[in-house]
């Protein structure tokens, strides 16, 4: 199992799913830098991370001076390409972290997986959208279903959120393949 | 791939989701705001850019996210 750390605007979402609890499977420890912390504000998104801190399924991530310096640095790199969508602090801590300590970054922040796949030195870093960790909760049967597409439908109908159609059509191809098995 | 091959993927991709964001808005809702919270949500729209849009209706993020909803513009990822 892996660590992973999270970013705000997968905190936020994802915490509005009735399956939440089920990523807690998924990873080791989930940490969440404080800089993310202080941003989130609801009451059942706060009793859900507490919950969690309090079974140590996540972890609170506290950034040192050297991680906060590269994460500024590589807010200035992402604001200087044109195309690119700009990464603020809390993700850019993320990607850091993600770089350094082969945490997977669970982000919605497209900004963050333009980064990995335009700079040389973050190629590495693996990027998870709640897309990428409903494929795996299902891949590790850690969610059974017949159909993979209810789940996401399930999930964008619970959280507003959109997958991009033809990336989503390509998780579900390859997930129907397995889910005779998953099922 | 090339860095401008790169470039023009993300360039489509970020179009498409913008696409998406202005179809399913709650244009008459977005229209009845007061003129900072209607700038956020029409910047929303334009850009995905959650953290600056929130900063625009002087909002925090996950208060922006929940008017989001109400507005009924998804968050494309």
């Amino acid at each position: 199992m892996d660590f992973a750390i999270a970013d705000t605007c997968f905190l936020i979402d994802w915490s509005l799913w009735r399956r939440r609890d089920a990523i807690f499977e998924l990873f080791k420890t989930i940490f969440v830098p404080e800089t993310v912390m202080r941003e989130v504000v609801s009451a059942d998104t706060i009793e859900w991370i507490t919950d969690a801190l309090i079974k140590g399924v996540l972890s609170l991530f506290t950034e040192t001076p050297d991680i906060l310096e590269e994460a500024r640095v590589l807010v200035e790199k992402s604001r200087s390409i044109p195309v690119l969508r700009g990464v603020d602090l809390p993700e850019a801590i993320c990607l850091v972290v993600g770089r350094r300590r082969g945490y997977i970054v669970l982000t919605e922040n497209r900004g963050a997986l333009m980064i990995t796949d335009i700079l040389e030195e973050y190629r590495k870093v693996k990027v998870w959208r709640a897309l990428e960790v409903i494929a795996n909760l299902i891949k590790k049967r850690l969610l059974r279903t017949r159909d993979p597409t209810e789940i996401f439908n399930e999930y964008e109908r619970e959280t507003y959120h959109r997958f991009p159609r033809g990336e989503l059509e390509v998780v579900i191809d390859e997930l129907r393949r397995e889910v005779g098995e998953v099922a | 791939m090339s860095l401008e091959e790169k470039l023009e993927k993300w360039r489509r991709l970020e179009e498409e989701a913008r696409r998406i964001r202005r179809e399913e808005a709650d244009w008459k809702f977005i229209e009845k705001q007061p003129p900072k919270i209607r700038a956020a949500l029409k910047y929303y729209i334009a850009t995905g850019d959650i953290r600056l849009s929130s900063s625009i209706a002087s909002m925090n993020i996950q208060e922006f996210r929940l008017l989001l909803r109400k507005a009924r513009i998804p968050v494309v990822c």
